[in-house]
């Protein structure tokens, strides 16, 4: 029977498959989103506490206020470019990037690649 | 505190990035700091090379990784445990070096291209390279030019070097480069000329490059024949560190280890 860890990790891999914002729409955010979107990237996951505790850690001048940041948090989660696992307090946010497409190359053009590149032992 | 992201870029190939991004990485390490060296240039790898790092000998790589095959633990490759076939590598033997490269197998380099990446796990895999080796840098080779593994990668840096040559070309390309990551709110940006001719007047060239970038120059390195005769081979820096080259580039470990 899956245990509560895998269930949330199976909730946070189904919501990344939906959605998610793009490396260069990052350059396009508003300046509070973009500072929220740039923590995440590097703390991964943040519940509400965390990144108080964060924001409080960095220059006044850059920090948002508790309205502020709540208000980025709602824009962000409301366009899947954050996820929110969970509820109240215990609830984490965590980045969802969208995948990069495969090439639109026609199929087989990459099975003929394939079976070629095959065929080199070194490859293989 | 976590380990800094350091991101070496440039807009167009043949700048001496990878060159220069092992050489940087491995000055940093020489000092006692565990350094990572991540290849995020899945589609043309190489920097490999400079560590004596041969297909014969690559196991895991980020293409493993990103296709959940591998975890960033079993992809490191040791460079101060391995340092053999090289005079200036030797000088690592026993310092906290951890390449992790990407495949130079045909068809993982085509699977990748064919499939498309997953962004989230690229990131979870830089970020967790820090906190799983304990680093104090991580260094990323990427691809030249501006695609989504770069952008990420700019977007998640502490330090940004953008490599250019005194070159027409190397100049439009990196003032676009410049405003994406000043509009990625990189902290850190620094600028490295390389190739400069021997014959230009490099304080002349710093100025005017920081000028037009208002961004420091953190070097000029010279082009150089010898660099070209070592045919990365070897780490350049370390093998021969009287050079002008390996004085120059220990100008720009000095920024990266001076950012708090």
């Amino acid at each position: 029977m899956p245990g509560v860890f895998d269930r949330l990790d199976k909730e946070i891999k189904d919501k990344q498959k939906e959605g998610g914002i793009t490396p260069l729409d990052l350059a396009e955010l508003p300046p509070a989103l973009r500072k929220i979107m740039r923590l995440m990237l590097r703390e991964l996951q943040m519940n509400y506490p965390r990144l108080c505790e964060v924001m409080d850690a960095i220059p006044e001048s850059d920090r948002l206020s508790r309205d502020e940041l709540q208000e980025a948090l709602t824009t962000l989660t409301q366009q899947q470019w954050l996820n929110r696992i969970g509820e109240g307090e215990k609830a984490i946010y965590k980045v969802n990037l969208r995948r990069r497409e495969g090439s639109k190359l026609a199929a087989g053009i990459w099975s003929a690649l394939d079976a070629k590149l095959k065929k080199n032992p070194s490859d293989t | 505190m976590k380990g800094k992201i350091v991101s070496v870029h440039s807009f167009r190939g043949g700048t001496g990035k990878s060159n220069v991004t092992a050489n940087l990485a491995a000055q940093v390490a020489m000092t006692g700091k565990r350094v990572g060296v991540v290849d995020t240039d899945i589609q043309s790898p190489g920097i490999h090379v400079l560590f004596g790092l041969d297909e014969s000998k690559m196991g895991k790589t980020m293409n493993d990784f990103l296709h959940g095959k591998a975890t960033v633990r079993e992809i490191g490759f040791p460079v101060g445990e391995n340092t053999g076939g090289g005079e200036g590598r030797s000088k690592l033997a026993g310092k906290d070096l951890w390449l992790f490269p990407s495949s130079i197998r045909g068809r993982e380099i085509s699977q990748i291209l064919k499939e498309g990446v997953d962004f989230n796990l690229l990131n979870e895999g830089l970020q967790s390279t820090i906190t799983e080796f304990d680093l104090d840098y991580l260094f990323i080779d990427t691809h030249p030019g501006l695609n989504e593994e770069t952008l990420l990668s700019i977007a998640t840096s502490d330090i940004l070097i953008i490599i250019l040559r005194p070159d027409n070309q190397d100049l439009q390309g990196t003032s676009v480069t410049v405003d994406i990551a000043r509009s990625l709110d990189v902290p850190n940006l620094f600028l490295l000329v390389n190739k400069a001719l021997p014959k230009y007047d490099f304080a002349q060239v710093q100025t005017e490059i920081q000028q037009k970038f208002d961004a420091p120059v953190t070097s000029v390195l010279p082009l150089s024949f010898d660099l070209a005769d070592n045919a990365s081979n070897d780490l350049f820096s370390l093998r021969f560190p009287e050079h002008d080259w390996s004085k120059a580039l220990n100008r720009v470990v000095e920024f990266v280890l001076a950012v708090k």
